[in-house]
């Protein structure tokens, strides 16, 4: 697993960050306001849960991570680049060090679990002789080698989901962005795949997952940014999913 | 190598798109056979009215005939004097025995003897000088100073015809070109809407290459190449519909605008460049255009 995914040092030195945002605010063109000085660091190799009700700005902070949009106020910065002051042409290369999953998977409904994750790499001119060697490998790590040649309506949703997180991975990202992984599986399966993720954590790479799974959160005790109406209500070291003191 | 692979890549998803969306794309690519017809048939008239008038503006001269038994100093001298004038390129001096034979000579090319009637026959030819002229533009005045002269009996011109054609020729040019801007921008239209259909059909796709980290370039080429496809296989049906019915066109092309260049092969190179290059350009302008708008859109 160690050839498939570069161990990063973990420090806990401010400049090992890899997200970090300053007085980050977000209002949209009819008033909304989405974000509201929003200041937070994520270190290298961290395990974060973005918690909050429904409308909190989970979404919008995703999304200004991965630059799909630009904060009306502050700063964001991602792996050490500027996203205020990044050019549109240097966001493939951003988004190259983030991978991502989404609640609904997102997987090609014509294309099989390789081709899935083939195509990853195929969009951003991987040479063939690495993408027959890098994909097996992926499928290897989420445990679904023997389904390689299967659509996803052929798989179940843990699977489809480990799909989307071996695509995810196929550059071997600096961060993994879990949007809702969980949302649509059943608690068994939210369980096994929440173990691969923190196995990917493990190895470096820093995972931050949004979330609404109250049990998850709760027994991983890991770090929790909690979000409400658009501001950062709780930042916590080893917490719960709501504050118990 | 990176750049050879965004080739074969794009080429790849071109012709998947092209296929994944043959309704569209097929119902597109007549659309660009039309307006290449149409541009083809405006090219082939326009070519040979402008070929016709080239002819003619070759054969513009005038002819003066001249008042009969004129003296040689006399009429030597008016040549001099029809010489001197601008835009006068030659004079040539027809005796009536010349003019005679070639009279004869037109009857006997239309496979009919010329009847004079024996030797009381009133048929009168005119000796005569032909000018031939620089600039045809140049008619009126040689023809109005060649009226002043005694010599001349009359002056006969071919102006009338020149000015007829050329009036024919702007108003078949003028007719044709709004014709084909219309039909063109229905074919960019088309291909623009075949276009963002694919796009659209292909939104999921599209994100995910985004959200991959997929280029720009990656992204946008595979569909312009896909417009240029619906463009390119529509020149190539255009192309071998014309070269089909070439063999029957060409005599006619020849016959009815005295248009020799048809004879050769340099035109029909030609009209295929023209179409596989228009063809090939709605084909790309279209799909640019509507991809660059869908892109502005997303981040």
């Amino acid at each position: 697993m160690t050839a498939l995914l570069r161990r990063r040092t973990r420090t806990d030195v401010p400049d090992a960050s890899v997200i970090r945002m300053v007085d980050v605010g977000m209002t949209y063109p009819n008033g909304k306001v989405a974000l509201a000085d929003v200041n937070v660091e994520i270190g290298r190799g961290d395990f974060v849960f973005l918690v909050g009700p429904s409308g909190a700005g989970k979404s919008t902070f995703i999304r200004l991570l991965i630059r799909e949009q630009v904060p009306t106020t502050g700063r964001v910065q991602v792996a050490a680049g500027d996203l205020e002051h990044m050019r549109r042409g240097q966001v493939p290369a951003l988004r190259r060090r983030i991978g991502i999953v989404f609640q609904d998977f997102r997987l090609l409904p014509n294309k099989t679990v390789w081709e899935n994750v083939a195509f990853a790499l195929d969009v951003t001119g991987t040479p063939g002789t690495t993408v027959r060697r890098r994909v097996p490998q992926l499928l290897n790590l989420v445990g679904l080698h023997e389904h390689a040649h299967h659509l996803p309506t052929q798989l179940s949703g843990g699977e489809q989901q480990r799909t989307a997180i071996a695509r995810a991975l196929v550059h071997d990202p600096a961060i993994l962005i879990a949007d809702e992984p969980t949302g649509n599986l059943d608690p068994v399966t939210s369980w096994e795949l929440i173990q691969l993720l923190i196995q990917i954590n493990e190895l470096g790479t820093t995972v931050l997952m949004a979330t609404h799974n109250q049990e998850i959160v709760n027994a991983m005790r890991r770090r929790v940014l909690a979000l409400e109406a658009g501001h950062l209500v709780r930042d916590e070291a080893a917490a719960a999913y709501e504050r118990e003191y | 190598m990176t750049f050879l692979r965004f080739i074969g890549f794009t080429v790849v998803r071109a012709w998947q798109g092209f296929w994944r969306n043959a309704m569209m794309s097929l119902a597109a690519t007549a659309t660009v056979v039309l307006m290449l017809v149409l541009l083809a048939a405006l090219f082939i008239v326009i070519t040979g009215l402008n070929s016709g008038l080239e002819f003619i503006e070759s054969k513009v001269a005038l002819t003066a005939e001249l008042t009969d038994d004129l003296p040689d100093g006399v009429r030597d001298r008016l040549i001099a004097d029809v010489e001197a004038l601008p835009g006068v390129a030659s004079v040539e001096y027809v005796s009536p025995a010349q003019a005679m034979q070639r009279l004869q000579a037109s009857y006997r090319e239309l496979g009919q003897e010329l009847e004079l009637g024996g030797s009381d026959s009133s048929i009168q030819i005119f000796a005569s000088i032909e000018i031939n002229l620089t600039d045809p533009n140049a008619s009126g005045e040689v023809g109005a100073s060649l009226d002043e002269r005694d010599e001349v009996e009359r002056v006969l011109t071919k102006q009338a015809e020149y000015d007829t054609l050329l009036g024919i020729i702007n108003v078949i040019r003028t007719v044709g070109i709004v014709g084909l801007a219309l039909v063109g921008l229905t074919v960019l239209f088309m291909i623009i809407n075949t276009i963002r259909i694919a796009v659209y059909s292909r939104a999921n796709e599209i994100e995910i290459m985004r959200l991959v980290g997929a280029s720009d370039s990656f992204i946008r080429w595979p569909f312009i190449l896909e417009g240029v496809l619906v463009g390119l296989v529509g020149a190539v049906i255009t192309i071998i519909g014309v070269a089909a019915v070439w063999e029957p066109i060409q005599p006619a092309m020849v016959a009815i605008f005295q248009m020799p260049t048809a004879v050769s092969d340099r035109f029909l190179a030609t009209l295929s460049i023209l179409l596989l290059g228009v063809g090939l350009g709605v084909g790309a302008i279209g799909s640019w255009i509507s991809v660059r708008s869908y892109l502005a859109a997303a981040r």
